[in-house]
């Protein structure tokens, strides 16, 4: 598809602002891969090929035309008014009552006016001058529902000039038309005064310098010296010397010059306006700030360092209702996992007759078992069987000890309590952090018999137990 | 063609082998401290460029039961020469089964040709229950590196480094919260060791990640820069009835826009925060920031934001000073230095005098009448004229990108941009000075910059940025 290289600023300004929305990773992705494609193929990508690739999977978006639409219905607006101004001008200016001749001085006076309007327009959108460029602005923010874009607001210059002279070329036209029309179908009466006390001489030089482009062309639309003498005419005179055959005479050079001065300066300007136009809309484009952007995710490698998946905001439920409860007295003791209890643990109740014991971490599971065996025994002849896991508070529950605990409950009698008791690696005791682990572990074992305790809670373990396998029961 | 390789990122429960993954992959959404026990499976996650895969490292569940799996593997076996297969036998008949759930899952890519990395607490005391763990590792016969995460603050390393020696090819110490961008890269390079066919796509892989983190300097550079032009141009503006308000502080009308200006500075400072964030993939950040409807001691128009952040009197007259004579230089150039430099002098006396004045003019009023026009009148609030703001904006947005580009993915402390009393720009070269004073003196003059300039702004702010770094590394 052939763009433009304004309607090209636009749609690339357009899905510069679209893709904001869009993640940076995304966007490189997408764009590398599209320079990737595009190399493979032998293409060297560029923006033009860049808008083309994107609009052929999703076609642009309505918004991306409205800021041009503007402009189009202001250019239509200024070609109308043009026309229309043409007409009336050139019947103003030929209005002829049948008393004095229609004075040739002040159409070459209304050329020269409109030539330099031309060349002022030129100039102002040369320089960048805007006097109306807030009302143009306004325009065009009311009619697209927001402000303009800054990419527009710098070609305003040039699009505004081509509007001007594009009504100045609708003016020149019906003008000249109009000019012909009234020639063929009205009697006119040219003639040409000035206060001035030119001669008649230096009228006729003068206008043979305004008929030099069609001097060798067209000869006889040049008055001739008989022409401008016999031609002049005085407000208060009564009677010409020039036989009124002869007053139409001027029609020819009015419309040669009408047409050198009016219309084709116009003609070229206008081009001259869209020329204007295209450099400064190359030159934007360049230097667009998303073109940079761009250009560095065509050249750059995407690299993705695997951050796509996410599962923190799955994460387990980690609210417990359980608390610690005290130690109680218990005539086994088990060290879990190389698990001692002497540092943060200073006086164990009931020390006296103990049996303790070790299991897990670098222990066998055929020691484990002789522990549970050993354990089983010295309960057997207990009232309120008691056993104290020690474990350490630091590493987390696993699997291993969930499977020796289950293979406890199955080896001791029903009724024995186990107490986990994790502790620190120091004298501080297990940290508040850590425990929150083990309550969590305790609730998802599900058994009342098991219960969590730590040397200085407030109240007491069996108490608890007895209360919750009462409320079981 | 040569395989990927895969890394398997291994250890017990809730050492820190996540934190390592979400470190190494850039990710803060992974579940970091997930519950011990609870069943999770495996993770992969690739580091690729242009779609071309260079690495993968598998995020694995905790060994749960490591003595009875050893146990069935000793079992199992009668020498040496078969314990990889072994391996895969007990992978075979306990794949589908509810018991060695997790040890299949971080198993199963070992058996596919993962390289180890087992992962240990530093900061707790080294326990012999991890040797049937490591037994269990050194039993599938792949390359292996271990590494000493320490989550807490005790260091018992000496005694992790000994054991792991015994067992591991490579043991190294690596903090996944706090370690430094090119202690990654090490580490990365490190993998690349286990394995002779491995090294080429690790070195591609580092190379591509320095030239990321260069890349992203320059576009965070970028984004401060407009958001910089865009706050100090700022203006709010309304047509109001003429002799309506009368611009004092207490008028409606005045304090209606002049909120609204506050307030889209602030949003505009909050946006660049966020860009700045999702350009380093950081998502989850917890800003420790103050609301935004109200004042505030670190706010963007707090007094003691413009202390910490503004810059002195002196400074603004020797910056403007540098600024005004590089335009008065133009004037010496025109006269082909038959002015005898004295441009130079006039352009930077009136720099300097120019930022002295317009140096403090936050407090002063921003305000600008329009002219009247069928009894209507537009109102202006800013652009801001003050040559401080420009400063405090900088300050805070280079000091937020620091922090930013330092975090870990592991991180998941509250991001705390805690003010310091020295100042940085003390680090900055004088060009990069006098070419910020310049751009800054456009600003508040109401001129939009022109695309060329910003570009000029963001070379500027990455010189800023590594004075920032320079002055971190001795704030004194």
């Amino acid at each position: 598809m052939t763009k433009s290289p304004l309607s090209l600023l636009i749609q690339f300004d357009d899905q510069v602002r679209r893709d904001q929305a869009q993640s940076p990773v995304f966007l490189h992705r997408r764009d590398r891969k599209f320079a990737l494609t595009s190399a493979a193929s032998g293409q060297t990508p560029g923006p033009r090929q860049w808008l083309d690739h994107l609009h052929s999977l999703s076609p642009p978006t309505s918004s991306s035309a409205r800021p041009l639409a503007h402009w189009r219905t202001l250019a239509v607006g200024f070609s109308l008014a043009g026309a229309v101004l043409g007409v009336l001008t050139m019947l103003g200016l030929l209005f002829y009552d049948g008393g004095q001749q229609i004075n040739v001085t002040m159409i070459l006076a209304f050329i020269a006016l409109q030539l330099m309007l031309a060349v002022l327009t030129t100039a102002q959108s040369m320089l960048g001058w805007r006097p109306w460029g807030r009302l143009v602005s306004w325009l065009n923010a009311r009619g697209s529902g927001g402000a303009e874009r800054p990419a527009l607001t710098r070609l305003q210059p040039a699009l505004m000039a081509g509007c001007a002279h594009l009504g100045g070329l609708m003016f020149g036209l019906t003008g000249g038309l109009t000019l012909l029309y009234l020639v063929v179908v009205q009697d006119l009466a040219f003639g040409w005064s000035s206060t001035l006390a030119a001669g008649a001489g230096a009228y006729h030089h003068f206008v043979e310098l305004i008929s030099t482009p069609w001097h060798s062309l067209w000869p006889a639309a040049v008055p001739s010296a008989d022409l401008v003498r016999d031609s002049r005419f005085f407000r208060i005179a009564t009677t010409s010397t020039l036989a009124p055959g002869r007053w139409g005479d001027w029609w020819p050079f009015l419309a040669l010059a009408w047409i050198c001065y009016v219309v084709i300066p116009r003609a070229v300007l206008l081009v001259l306006a869209r020329i204007q136009l295209s450099v400064q809309a190359r030159r934007l484009l360049r230097q667009h700030p998303g073109l940079a952007a761009l250009l560095y995710r065509m050249e750059t490698p995407a690299l993705e360092t695997g951050n796509g998946d996410a599962d923190a905001t799955d994460t387990p439920d980690l609210t417990t209702h359980r608390r610690a409860l005290p130690l109680p007295v218990s005539p086994v003791r088990i060290h879990w996992a190389g698990a001692n209890a002497a540092m943060s643990w200073p006086e164990p109740p009931g020390e006296d007759g103990m049996l303790v014991l070790a299991a897990g971490g670098s222990a066998t599971l055929a020691e484990d078992r002789q522990a549970l065996q050993q354990a089983r025994f010295r309960l057997a002849n207990e009232r309120t069987p008691t056993v104290t896991v020690v474990t350490q508070a630091w590493q987390p529950p696993t699997g291993e000890l969930a499977d020796f605990l289950v293979d406890a409950r199955q080896a001791w009698p029903e009724r024995t309590l186990i107490a986990l008791v994790p502790v620190g690696a120091g004298p501080r005791g297990a940290e508040p952090s850590h425990l929150g682990q083990w309550l969590r572990f305790v609730d998802r074992l599900q058994t009342p018999s098991i219960q969590l305790c730590q040397p200085d809670s407030p109240t007491s373990a069996g108490d608890e137990v007895r209360a919750s396998e009462a409320s079981h029961d | 063609m040569t395989e990927v390789p895969l890394f398997a990122v291994v250890g017990h429960p809730n050492k820190g082998k996540s934190s390592v993954v979400a470190t190494l992959s850039q990710n803060d959404a992974i579940a970091i401290a997930l519950e011990p026990g609870t069943t999770r499976q495996r993770q992969t996650y690739p580091l690729s460029v242009d779609g071309e895969v260079l690495y993968r490292l598998v995020d694995t569940p905790g060994f749960q039961r490591p003595r009875r799996v050893l146990a069935w593997l000793e079992a199992h076996s009668l020498s040496a020469t078969d314990h990889a297969d072994t391996v895969i036998a007990f992978l075979n008949q306990y794949r589908d089964s509810d018991l060695f759930t997790d040890e299949c899952e971080l198993l199963m890519p070992l058996m596919d040709g993962a390289g180890i990395i087992y992962v240990v607490d530093g900061s707790v005391p080294y326990s012999a229950e991890h040797e049937a763990e490591m037994t269990i590792l050194r039993w599938t016969g792949r390359p292996s590196l271990a590494l000493i995460n320490s989550i807490g603050p005790d260091d018992y390393a000496p005694a992790w480094q000994a054991a792991l020696g015994q067992f591991f090819q490579v043991v190294r110490r690596f903090d996944a919260v706090r370690a430094p961008f090119e202690h990654h890269l090490g580490l990365l390079k490190a993998f690349g060791q286990l394995e002779p066919a491995w090294e080429p796509a690790l070195e591609q892989a580092v190379h591509y990640l320095a030239a990321q983190r260069e890349q992203r300097q320059w576009q965070a550079a970028e984004l401060i820069a407009a958001a910089l032009a865009d706050m100090m141009a700022w203006q709010e503006r309304r047509t109001v009835p003429a002799g309506t308000t009368s611009l004092a502080a207490t008028d409606p009308v005045a304090q209606d826009l002049r909120q609204r200006w506050y307030q889209h500075q602030r949003q505009r400072e909050q946006s660049l925060r966020l860009a700045v964030e999702n350009l380093y993939q950081h998502r989850r950040i917890q800003r420790q920031e103050p609301e935004l409807t109200w004042h505030h001691e670190h706010d963007l128009f707090s007094e003691r934001s413009r202390r910490l952040w503004g810059v002195s009197r002196g400074y603004l007259a020797a910056a403007g000073f540098g600024a005004g004579a590089l335009g008065g230089v133009g004037l010496d150039a025109l006269t082909l230095g038959s002015s005898l430099g004295a441009g130079a002098l006039i352009g930077g006396l009136v720099g300097a005098a120019g930022s002295v004045f317009y140096g403090d003019r936050l407090a002063q009023s921003l305000w600008r009448r329009g002219p009247l026009k069928e009894g209507l009148q537009t109102i202006r609030f800013g652009p801001v004229q003050d040559a401080q703001f420009g400063y405090i904006v900088l300050g805070r947005a280079v000091d937020h990108w620091w922090h930013i580009s330092q975090r870990n993915h592991a991180g998941q402390a509250p991001l705390d941009l805690a003010p310091h009393d020295s100042h940085w720009l003390t680090e900055l070269a004088r060009g990069p000075r006098q070419e910020l004073q310049r751009l800054f003196n456009k600003t508040w003059k109401n001129k939009t910059l022109e695309p060329a300039e910003r570009h000029r702004l963001a070379a500027v702010i990455t010189e800023v940025m590594t004075a920032y770094q320079t002055w971190r590394l001795n704030p004194d």
